[in-house]
C-alpha cells in the first residue's frame, strides 16, 4: 500500500446486447437490469477520470465468423457514453497494473433454464454461485482461477474478463451488489467495487 | 408532419385508427348494425377499447340510395356527437359529411375532424373547418356528384389528377384558414374510380406521402378488395389487410376501418419492418 489516497474503482455489468441503444424495443425488456447498469456506471465515473479499463472477453466464434464488431467493448462505450463520460477508454489492464476505474463487461452461464439461449445445464447454478460469491468477496484469486472451460461449455461470456479482473488484485474495501439476475436465462450481475489506495 | 386533429395533436411518427362507425339503416357493410343509437355508442365504447385514436361518424351511405336532407343527417349525427364528446373527451371524433351545414353543427357539438368523402363537393367546407378549428380530409373523386357510382370514369392520368386535386384542395384549405397541422389527403378508393383505379392508387400512395401531406386511406371491405379477389363483403378482411399492408409501407399515417385490432396489428408489423418504429419488445438473440 502506498497510501497515496486514490480511490479505487470497478464496476461489472452483463454484456446483454438488449443494453445496446441499436436493440431497443418500444418497452424495456429488463428496466431493473437498464437501471442498475446505469446508475453502476454512472458511480464509476462521477468524478470525471482521464480513461477506463475496460476489461471483457474475447468474441465467441460465431461473433468473429460473422465479422460483428465485439460486443464486450460496444456495451461498454455505449453505457460510457450514457453516462457522460468523454475520456479514453483502454481495452485491457496488464496483471497488477495500477488503474483508477475499471469497467468490466461479463455475464455467467446462458444455459440457466430450458427457454434460455443455450438451453438447460444444471452445472450452471453452482458455476455462477461461485462467481457470484467470488465478487461479493472480492476475491481475487477466485476469480483468476476461475474454469474457463466449464464457463466455455455454459457460454458464459464473462470468464476471461473476470480473471482480468481477479489479476489486478485489488484491496478491494466496498462491494455493492445492485443486481443479480437471470431474467432471460443468462445470469447477469452489476456489481460495484470500491478501494482507498 | 405534426397532425392536429382539433383538440388533439399527435406525433409525427404516429400512425392513427380511424374507426368507422354507421348511423345509418344501409351502409354497406354493416348493413344498420349500429342504426340505433344505443348500438353506435356501444360499438364506440368497442373500438375505444380496441385501441383506436379516431371514430368516424356518419349519417349517410356512401351508395346511392334513399335521399337524407341536412335536417336528416344533422338528426342521425349531431346528437350522438355530444354524446360520444361528452363520454369519451380524449377520442378524436371525425364526422363522415360533404355538408357545410352538417359540419358547422357538429363542429359545435365537438367534432374535431371534417371527412370529405366527396371530395369538395360543397365549397363552403373548408371555412366551415377553418371557423371551428378542425381538420379537413381532402379526397379525390374525381369531381363526381355525392353518392354517385362510377360509371365508365377514365383518366388521361389518374396519379395526376389524385395528386392536383387533393393537394389543390389541401391548398384551399389552408387558405380558407384550416391550420396546416390539420389536413389530410386521402385518394379515396373506389370513389369515382374503378377497381384498376384503385389498385394503381395503392400501388402508387407513395407518390401523395412524398407530398408531404399526411396520408389517409379509406381500404375497409370495399368494393375494389372484393372484384379483386372475387369475395363478397364479409369475406374480404384478408384482402383489406393486405391493401392495409401496402399503405402502410408506403408511409400512409391514418387508417379508416371496419377492423381495429387486425388493422392496428397489419399496420405496426408493416412500420416495424419499414424501420420507423422499433419493436414491442425485443430479447431473441439478446439475452
Amino acid at each position: 500500500m502506498s497510501g497515496s489516497g486514490t480511490v479505487v474503482k470497478a464496476v461489472v455489468v452483463p454484456s446483454a446486447p438488449l443494453l445496446l441503444a441499436e436493440y431497443a424495443a418500444a418497452g424495456d425488456p429488463a428496466p431493473a437490469l437498464t437501471a442498475a447498469c446505469t446508475g453502476a456506471v454512472e458511480w464509476l465515473v462521477q468524478r470525471r477520470p482521464p480513461l477506463v479499463h475496460v476489461l471483457t472477453s474475447p468474441p465467441t466464434g460465431e461473433e468473429r465468423a460473422n465479422g460483428a464488431p465485439d460486443l464486450g467493448p460496444r456495451v461498454a462505450e455505449h453505457l460510457l457514453r450514457r453516462a457522460g463520460f468523454a475520456g479514453e477508454v483502454v481495452a485491457g489492464a496488464r496483471p497488477g497494473e495500477q488503474v483508477e476505474t475499471v469497467l468490466v463487461v461479463a455475464d455467467g452461464s446462458a444455459r440457466r433454464g430450458e427457454k434460455a439461449p443455450g438451453h438447460l445445464d444444471e452445472r450452471s447454478f453452482a458455476f455462477d454461485a461461485a462467481v457470484e460469491e467470488a465478487l461479493m468477496l472480492a476475491d481475487s484469486a477466485a476469480l483468476e482461477s476461475l474454469d474457463v472451460r466449464l464457463g466455455a461449455e455454459l457460454l458464459a461470456r464473462g470468464v476471461p474478463a473476470l480473471q482480468a479482473l481477479g489479476a489486478l488484485d485489488l484491496p478491494v474495501e466496498q462491494v455493492d451488489l445492485d443486481y443479480a439476475g437471470d431474467p432471460f436465462g443468462v445470469q447477469y450481475w452489476v456489481v460495484r467495487w470500491q478501494c482507498v489506495l | 408532419m405534426t397532425l392536429l386533429l382539433g383538440r388533439h395533436e399527435f406525433p409525427d411518427d404516429a400512425t392513427l385508427m380511424m374507426a368507422i362507425v354507421n348511423r345509418t339503416p344501409d351502409s354497406f357493410y354493416d348493413r344498420g348494425a349500429t342504426w340505433a343509437e344505443d348500438q353506435a355508442f356501444d360499438r364506440v365504447g368497442l373500438v375505444v377499447e380496441q385501441g383506436a385514436e379516431i371514430v368516424d361518424i356518419g349519417g349517410i351511405k356512401a351508395a346511392p340510395g334513399v335521399e337524407v336532407d341536412a335536417a336528416e343527417e344533422i338528426r342521425r349525427v349531431a346528437s350522438f356527437v355530444a354524446r360520444v364528446r361528452s363520454a369519451y373527451p380524449s377520442l378524436v371524433i371525425s364526422v363522415d359529411t360533404w355538408r357545410a351545414e352538417v359540419a358547422r353543427v357538429v363542429c359545435a357539438e365537438g367534432a374535431d375532424v371534417l371527412n370529405d368523402a366527396w371530395g369538395g363537393a360543397d365549397p363552403g367546407l373548408p371555412e366551415v373547418a377553418a371557423q371551428a378549428g378542425a381538420a379537413l380530409v381532402c379526397t379525390h373523386t374525381g369531381g363526381v356528384v355525392p353518392r354517385t357510382r362510377p360509371h365508365r370514369i377514365e383518366y388521361a392520368d389518374l396519379m395526376a389528377s389524385v395528386l392536383a386535386d387533393t393537394v389543390a384542395y389541401a391548398d384551399r384549405a389552408v387558405a380558407a384558414g384550416v391550420d396546416r397541422r390539420s389536413v389530410l389527403i386521402d385518394p379515396a378508393h373506389d370513389f369515382g374510380k374503378n377497381t384498376h383505379h384503385s389498385l394503381e392508387v395503392t400501388r402508387r400512395l407513395g407518390e401523395m406521402v412524398a407530398t408531404g401531406w399526411p396520408v389517409l386511406v379509406s381500404l375497409s371491405n370495399k368494393d375494389f378488395v372484393g372484384e379483386t379477389l372475387d369475395l363478397p363483403v364479409g369475406e374480404r378482411l384478408t384482402g383489406t389487410l393486405a391493401a392495409t399492408a401496402v399503405a402502410a409501407l408506403h408511409g400512409a399515417r391514418v387508417y379508416r376501418v371496419h377492423e381495429v385490432v387486425e388493422t392496428r396489428q397489419v399496420v405496426d408489423m408493416v412500420n416495424t419492418i419499414a424501420g420507423r418504429r422499433p419493436p414491442a419488445r425485443a430479447v431473441r438473440g439478446l439475452a
